[in-house]
């Protein structure tokens, strides 16, 4: 009797702590890996450790980095004046690299897209952590994944993720799903935000100790 | 003529640092219980708001396994017992019932989460009753659905902003691929709601194909006999009462264990201020005899000399009382961070109050405490004989 009466109280609690449990905070914020140290060896393959910074874009960035991507679709990017975090990815105490995530807006639920690069700001790997819609899980095959290794931001400067237009690689990458257009297009436009926020943060010689 | 409380204060300060090294102490001693005391209070107050905003003060649901939520949390849904809608009317019926809002928890597993998938959960509500029973919720954007069966979500204020969610966009609900449309966002509460996603009652059951709920939501009468009421609902088949008063009693005892240690080192505290207090005193009664003896010869009476060095305890107490009682004023916010970070649950809001009420009690205590020490000392400076006394410091 004192026993259920002992595991009743701890249910009790369990429930409680779930039910008066404080909002998760700051869901706004950058987007970090759901498990960094599961994610960073499957992501970076050959890499023994990593570390994590946190950065935001000063005022003059910001007003750059909404001009990179389109001023006239400010609203799909937005927020920007968030802390980003940014996985320093090492094979021993050699830097090797870097994993970086964005969350965009799509038409069911936030996706988020993160990328490994190079130290030369080449796509090494491409992972989607969540996407939320019917046909999400094409989204995530690596098939899907595969067609953005080995680009780089260079390689939206003939190719604009908002019409779909332009020439180059990316015009390449067809949409796995047609009944979720706006999410392959949401992909494309997080994946340039991704690559201009890594230049300003890391691949820009504008900031000091990249 | 110079007054009772002006020769104590002249004679504490011939000796500076051991006065301020006595006060120091009592200082200690009266942050400590004046930070303790005002964290019982704000504790408890800050529990109760918390389940204040959960609308309903007690909850019902199917018997078997207990928690409901719970159950949700480890795993993902599966476990979930139902009770009839059918008992809502029998619950309403109760005396004592003030409002009743029957609520359907479904977790859907969204392989799309994460690396391996994760749960999106939902909360079918009649917007009608549940709004009543939580009317501090307000809308940041948007308002309850248009109707019990349509295809809409009301999502808090986390749950729009993880998702990205604005007033007219889409929601997919994973396993049943069925779509629904943001009609509202709350503001942030500070609660679970702002995590949560809504949805019409009758739309979620169908979606799950159920015509059942798995809870319901209780507000009681003011003065309303909880205890009888919970008894009377138990008698209701295959249902199981949550009491939030119950829940709260259990995190207070888990806390009460917390509070004990606290009290304890306050008591040792308040013990070593006091035998300092003591300290100070009798070694000042015992330097200055000689004085004792001459005011004595001049007529001062055992009681007279008595009272002037119970002043001086007075004065060491009332000024280290005051010290720590400003300190744990200065220090509230600071105290209840550090008692979040140590305790196992602590509600949101401030969890150290401290008002006038509370520092005039810690006063008083520090102040009798004080007294008490200093009974000794001026006893033994009344019982000083004159003669005596003088002739020890030729």
């Amino acid at each position: 009797m004192a026993k259920t009466r002992e595991s009743a109280q701890v249910l009790l609690v369990a429930y409680l702590l779930f039910c008066l449990r404080p909002a998760p905070a700051n869901a706004a914020t950058g987007c970090d890996l759901s498990s960094p140290d599961r994610d960073v060896p499957r992501l970076f393959p050959g890499s023994t450790s990593y570390t994590t910074r946190y950065m935001s874009l000063l005022a003059d960035e910001l007003s750059s980095v909404v001009t990179r991507l389109d001023a006239r679709f400010r609203g799909l990017y937005d927020p920007l004046n968030v802390p980003y975090t940014i996985y320093e990815i090492y094979t021993g105490k050699k830097k090797v690299g870097y994993i970086h995530g964005v969350n965009q807006k799509g038409q069911f639920g936030g996706i988020q897209v993160f990328v490994s690069l190079d130290l030369d700001g080449r796509i090494t790997a491409f992972y989607i952590q969540k996407i939320t819609g019917p046909s999400a899980g094409t989204f995530r095959t690596p098939a899907f994944g595969n067609q953005f290794l080995g680009l780089s931001l260079r390689d939206f400067d003939s190719y604009d993720p908002v019409s779909g237009k332009g020439s180059g690689k990316l015009p390449a990458i067809r949409n796995p799903a047609p009944d979720m257009e706006t999410d392959f297009y949401s992909i494309l436009r997080a994946l340039k935000k991704n690559l201009i926020l890594m230049d300003v943060f890391i691949y820009s010689t504008t900031r000091k100790n990249p | 003529m110079i007054g009772r409380f002006r020769i104590a204060w002249k004679n504490l300060w011939r000796k500076k640092a051991r006065t301020f090294l006595t006060v120091g102490g009592i200082t200690l001693s009266s942050w400590v219980l004046v930070s303790l005391l005002g964290f019982n209070r704000g504790y408890e107050n800050a529990l109760d708001r918390d389940i204040d905003n959960m609308g309903y003060q007690l909850m019902v649901m199917a018997k078997g396994c207990p928690y409901e939520a719970a159950t949700l949390m480890l795993q993902g849904g599966t476990g979930l017992r139902y009770i009839e809608q059918s008992t809502v009317d029998s619950v309403k019926a109760e005396p004592g019932v003030a409002m009743v809002t029957p609520i359907l928890m479904q977790a859907y597993f969204d392989p799309n989460k994460g690396e391996n998938g994760g749960i999106a959960g939902y909360f079918g509500v009649d917007a009608a009753s549940y709004a009543a029973m939580k009317p501090f919720l307000r809308f940041k954007k948007g308002g309850w659905f248009i109707g019990e069966n349509a295809e809409e979500v009301v999502m808090g204020f986390e749950a729009a902003e993880l998702e990205q969610r604005d007033v007219g966009d889409m929601t997919f609900v994973p396993e049943k691929n069925v779509q629904l449309k943001v009609v509202g966002i709350l503001e942030r509460t500070g609660t679970q709601d702002d995590g949560t996603i809504f949805v019409p009652l009758k739309t979620l059951q169908r979606i799950a194909g159920t015509d059942r709920i798995t809870t319901i939501g209780i507000k009681m009468e003011k003065d309303a006999d909880a205890g009888g009421l919970e008894a009377r609902l138990y008698e209701l088949p295959n249902v199981q009462v949550v009491s939030f008063t119950q829940v709260k009693q259990t995190i207070m005892k888990l806390v009460s264990t917390a509070r004990l240690m606290v009290f304890s080192i306050v008591i040792i505290a308040l013990l070593i201020a006091m035998v300092g207090v003591v300290n100070t005193v009798l070694m000042s009664v015992l330097e200055r005899l000689p004085e004792i003896g001459v005011l004595k010869a001049m007529g001062a009476m055992p009681g007279d000399i008595f009272l002037l060095i119970w002043t001086e305890t007075l004065i060491l107490c009332s000024c280290g009382g005051i010290a720590g009682i400003g300190l744990g004023f200065a220090f509230a916010r600071f105290t209840g961070v550090l008692a979040r970070r140590i305790l196992p649950y602590a509600p949101k809001g401030g969890l150290v109050e401290i008002d006038l009420r509370l520092a005039a009690v810690t006063l008083a205590v520090i102040v009798a405490a004080g007294l008490v020490s200093g009974i000794v000392p001026a006893w033994k400076a009344g019982r000083v004989r004159p003669m005596e006394s003088i002739r020890s410091a030729i």
